[in-house]
């Protein structure tokens, strides 16, 4: 914490030392209100974005069926109640399944479409790229009642493959949306210079494309599985008798009060995705070693929301 | 990689097909036009149908006029937008501080906090809603804590099940998407402007107003772009946390659709809710464009 207050007051004077000097004992002490006030805002941003789950995965080892005060002592029978509980863990498996065939899916069509859109040119390109685009601003909750209505309609029956189609369609234009990003940043002249000096497509691709898009497909492989893991609304009105986690969470949730051995799955899952964002964060340094490491994380972030 | 290859390859443009853009963009495109256009067109066919109970065939825009008329709705979608709206204001006046010390006081924290923006964004939000229930509820940790510290008397009945707990709940889910785009605006802004509004004598105050507001406005329209349509048609929050007093326009397709069985009708109702987001859509991308071009 002390370093966030040091780093605080080291910016202004790296951006501009002769005023750093003339700086009084009375305006030394309010520089250091800044670093405070900026230590108090990332404590809040914190506890209100983890403090809830924190507090949900402490209760999950108390020895008490109801979530609150007294703490009761510790014990870990809500995580054997969950994993005793088939439902639990077809949910998380069903989810999984999901998960990683939405990931694969969207991976392979958002790069094709998103080297399509950046790379060649030909009629009907803006038109196809507005229709990618618009798939992001139809909320999702209305693209679920489509499709529930679209496959009732159709005669097809809802299971786990209509789930992961329907999912699909709303996380793969994402990816696209990823990729482009990732491919517009970088100049067409590298590609133009591999092929001049003779190498073929594949070479091309290979050694000079695949490189520089590797951040942004990583990105988009952990985002796209996220995505699709937690995806409630589409899941909730394209599935079947088959749930998913946030599927089944809910409908306990709706039906019962609140149970500890739903703190106990929950917990496991949050643990899991906290690994699965670190071990993310050092594939991507590693990959972007060259140009910067973190400095291209900001860049894939800021470029993202661009 | 032979030297007398080199010239004919410059030729390589003048043959260009139509087959290697049909090679990307078959797959993708044929997914969405059966899987997304498919569902909307039947989506729009149906809200235009007569009810199969009716017994009447034929094209009719009752469906709408049915939804638009019921003064029930028009409450609750005037709940919505009021939800919606604060738990968007609520967000913005969270994310301004924290992404400007992500932007400019974080120094080497700055990459370590935003991979908790992207964790906090990555944790499942059923996960989270559950979390805020638990700590909300009339036998839950705050009124527990409170009334064991002495604070109340008796547990607080208005936590949980109304219109604060959405509000709340809803106000804490899209922090990440709200961030992110004022925090990008902001690292675009030239710092110099800063030093420049404070040699001509420009308090804190009036620089944050008159130099950093105005820099990072489209950032704030990029925020709403994202964050507001899903606050509007949020259905998951409400219907755990909300009772019967944050009931909200998702939950009526919900019912429409699942519990009364009125596929018409909650066709009608999305359509509606679509129309809606859209026309907030295009306003707030075109004030993020103008904004632009303006700085």
């Amino acid at each position: 914490m002390s370093g966030a207050t040091a780093a605080a007051g080291r910016v202004p004077a790296a951006d501009q030392p002769p005023v750093a000097h003339r700086r009084s004992l009375g305006s030394r002490i309010r520089r250091h209100l800044p670093g405070i006030a900026s230590v108090l805002v990332i404590a809040f941003a914190m506890l209100i974005m983890f403090g809830p789950v924190l507090m949900l995965a402490l209760f999950s080892f108390n020895d008490s069926s109801i979530i609150s005060l007294p703490w009761e002592g510790f014990t870990t029978r809500w995580y054997d109640e969950a994993w005793s509980t088939p439902e639990a863990r077809d949910a998380i498996l069903n989810s999984l399944v999901v998960a990683a065939v939405v990931t694969a899916g969207s991976l392979t069509l958002g790069t094709l479409a998103a080297w399509g859109l950046t790379r060649l040119r030909f009629p009907g390109r803006g038109p196809l790229a507005g229709l990618h685009g618009s798939v992001l601003v139809v909320p999702w909750l209305i693209i679920g009642v489509a499709g529930l209505i679209f496959f009732s309609e159709s005669g097809v029956s809802l299971s786990l493959t209509t789930v992961a189609l329907m999912q699909l369609v709303v996380t793969f234009p994402l990816v696209v949306a990823i990729i482009s990003a990732g491919l517009v940043r970088f100049s067409r002249s590298v590609e133009e210079a591999a092929i001049d000096l003779g190498a073929s497509q594949g070479q091309m691709l290979r050694y000079v494309v695949l490189p520089q898009i590797a951040p942004s497909l990583a990105a988009a492989a952990i985002f796209a599985f996220a995505w699709s893991f937690n995806n409630f609304e589409v899941s909730f009105f394209t599935g079947g008798f088959e749930q998913t986690f946030p599927v089944w969470v809910f409908s306990i949730l709706r039906q019962s009060e609140n149970l500890p051995m739903v703190n106990a799955v929950s917990t496991v899952i949050a643990l899991a995705q906290v690994i699965v964002v670190f071990a993310g964060w050092r594939l991507m340094k590693r990959l972007t070693r060259d140009r910067g490491g973190d400095k291209a994380l900001t860049e894939l972030l800021t470029g993202g929301a661009r | 990689m032979e030297a007398a290859s080199l010239p004919v390859r410059h030729q390589r443009r003048r043959g260009r097909s139509l087959l290697r853009p049909l090679a990307f963009m078959a797959a993708p495109t044929a997914l969405l036009l059966i899987l997304f256009l498919g569902p909307m067109i039947a989506m729009l066919v149906i809200s235009l149908q007569h009810g199969v109970l009716s017994g009447d065939s034929g094209f009719t825009l009752s469906n709408f006029t049915d939804v638009i008329g019921d003064p029930l709705y028009r409450d609750v979608a005037w709940t919505t937008v009021q939800i919606a709206t604060i738990a968007m204001l609520i967000q913005l006046c969270i994310a301004v501080p924290i992404a400007y010390v992500l932007a400019y006081k974080a120094g080497r924290f700055e990459v370590p906090l935003l991979l908790f923006l992207v964790l906090a964004d990555e944790l499942n939000p059923m996960v989270r809603i559950y979390a805020w229930r638990m700590l909300l509820g009339r036998e839950g940790l705050i009124n527990e804590g409170l009334q064991r510290i002495g604070l109340i008397d008796a547990p607080i009945d208005a936590l949980l099940f109304s219109k604060f707990a959405v509000i709340v709940v809803l106000s804490t889910s899209y922090l990440t998407y709200t961030v992110i785009p004022i925090y990008a605006a902001m690292k675009a802004v030239d710092k110099n402007l800063f030093e420049a509004a404070r040699d001509l004598g420009a308090g804190w105050w009036t620089t944050t107003r008159r130099v950093l507001l105005p820099l990072i406005a489209p950032g704030i329209f990029v925020s709403l772009l994202l964050v507001y349509i899903p606050l509007f048609t949020d259905f998951a929050s409400p219907t755990l946390v909300g009772g019967t007093s944050g009931y909200m326009l998702g939950q009526v397709v919900n019912d429409l659709v699942l519990e009364t069985g009125d596929l018409n009708g909650g066709a009608a109702m999305s359509l509606l809710m679509l129309f809606a987001s859209g026309i907030f859509a295009i306003i707030a991308y075109k004030l993020a464009k103008i904004r632009q071009l303006e700085t």
